[in-house]
């Protein structure tokens, strides 16, 4: 299994000839306040469209990607989490952990910027990084509490509903069986 | 003992040679220790003044306490919460998730495996125990070991020094004297070994 840790000496390159700050893969990144952000992202929900912030999960699964010498999927959750928790960190997104809640697996993402009320912001750019990593289209759903569950595009809209009801996640979990998608 | 105090010395007389200053007074200290000792010192114990290539072939495979070694390499940086329920990969059901479709609390990840394993894998007598009974009875999954009187054990210096856990022998079992059973049932969520299994797990949920 690979064990390989993350490396995050090098992993900004500051150019202040060249006004840029760019991530060791050469991608170009700005430093934003969490208000601007938040303004940003509380308008683009209330537009009901939050590509942008899933976009930017996927550059995020990039760097993901980047670090990782095989793919994420035979890889031990221990190490896929070690890359994804650093990367997200990196990008000031907060301290991200898995959580196994009976089958669901589920993202803890504490300390995290404060950017909408629904938490849908940092839900699209978890499923922008996990779709990234994983090669597979995923959402993640915000549950309470920091914690988003990471279930098929298809039920996506489902368990929201349910969350916005009133479930919880224990209930949310309890509501949902394991079955293969046809 | 005679050839081990001629070759520290002479050791010691390199070193002295190269750095006077420094090392004379730990390398004294070494040879006082080990003629102090009288041949108490087992022959393949390693001595700190030893070069690293003779030192390396010679340090026994328990001059190194295993129990350090997992410590030591716990990440403190990237380690999330210590939680009650961590994913191991113990086969153990008891560590499984609750059965129960309503699951009150998670099975937490942490970033890098547990680094437990090798070590015990190689000192399987280290495992610490655990009651499973209601009579609070010991038991291991290195229980399966041959049976062994205890006094046909070899010589362990590591796991014979204060402190470390007992060691677990293969007669251990409830004190009534019935034999710890283990389920072979299969825990009703699989234990995912990859990444890509757990994903596997997550996006086949459907609604009931």
């Amino acid at each position: 299994m690979h064990d390989g840790r993350f490396d995050p000496s090098g992993f900004y390159e500051f150019n202040l000839g060249g006004g840029t700050v760019r991530t060791r893969n050469g991608d170009r990144v700005m430093v934003l306040s969490e208000g601007v952000l938040s303004s940003l992202v509380a308008a683009a929900a209330r537009d009901g469209d939050l590509t942008p912030l899933r976009r930017l999960g996927e550059l995020l699964g990039d760097q993901v990607l980047a670090g990782l010498d095989r793919p994420a999927s035979v890889l031990t959750p221990e190490a896929v989490l070690g890359h994804v928790s650093a990367v997200t960190a990196l990008f000031g997104w907060g301290r991200l952990t898995f959580e196994r809640w009976g089958a669901a697996l589920v993202i803890a993402l504490r300390d995290k910027p404060d950017l909408d009320e629904d938490d849908l912001g940092a839900a699209a750019l978890l499923g922008g990084m996990f779709s990234q990593v994983s090669q597979r289209q995923v959402s993640c759903v915000p549950a309470g509490d920091a914690r988003f569950i990471m279930v098929d595009f298809e039920v996506a809209e489902t368990v929201w509903g349910w969350f916005k009801d009133g479930a919880d996640l224990p209930a949310i979990v309890g509501m949902l069986e394991a079955k293969r998608a046809s | 003992m005679s050839d081990r105090e001629d070759r520290l010395r002479s050791l010691l007389n390199k070193v002295r040679a190269k750095r006077p200053d420094e090392r004379s007074t730990q390398a004294a200290d070494v040879i006082e220790r080990i003629r102090t000792a009288s041949g108490a010192v087992p022959a393949a114990q390693p001595v700190e003044t030893t070069p690293p290539s003779s030192a390396g072939s010679s340090m026994p495979a328990g001059s190194a306490p295993p129990a350090n070694a997992p410590l030591s390499s716990v990440p403190v940086a990237n380690a999330p919460t210590p939680s009650p329920l961590p994913l191991r990969s113990s086969s153990h059901p008891a560590h499984e998730p609750p059965t129960s479709p309503t699951v009150e609390s998670p099975t937490r990840y942490s970033s890098q495996p547990p680094r437990v394993e090798r070590p015990l894998s190689v000192e399987p007598r280290a495992r610490t125990s655990r009651p499973v009974s209601s009579q609070s009875a010991p038991v291991s999954s290195a229980s399966n070991e041959p049976a062994r009187p205890a006094s046909s054990q070899p010589a362990r210096p590591i796991s014979a020094a204060p402190g470390k856990p007992e060691a677990i022998r293969a007669e251990s079992a409830a004190p009534t004297g019935q034999p710890v059973v283990f389920s072979t049932d299969a825990p009703e969520f699989p234990r995912p070994k990859t990444f890509g299994d757990l994903l596997e797990l997550t996006l086949s949920l459907r609604p009931r």
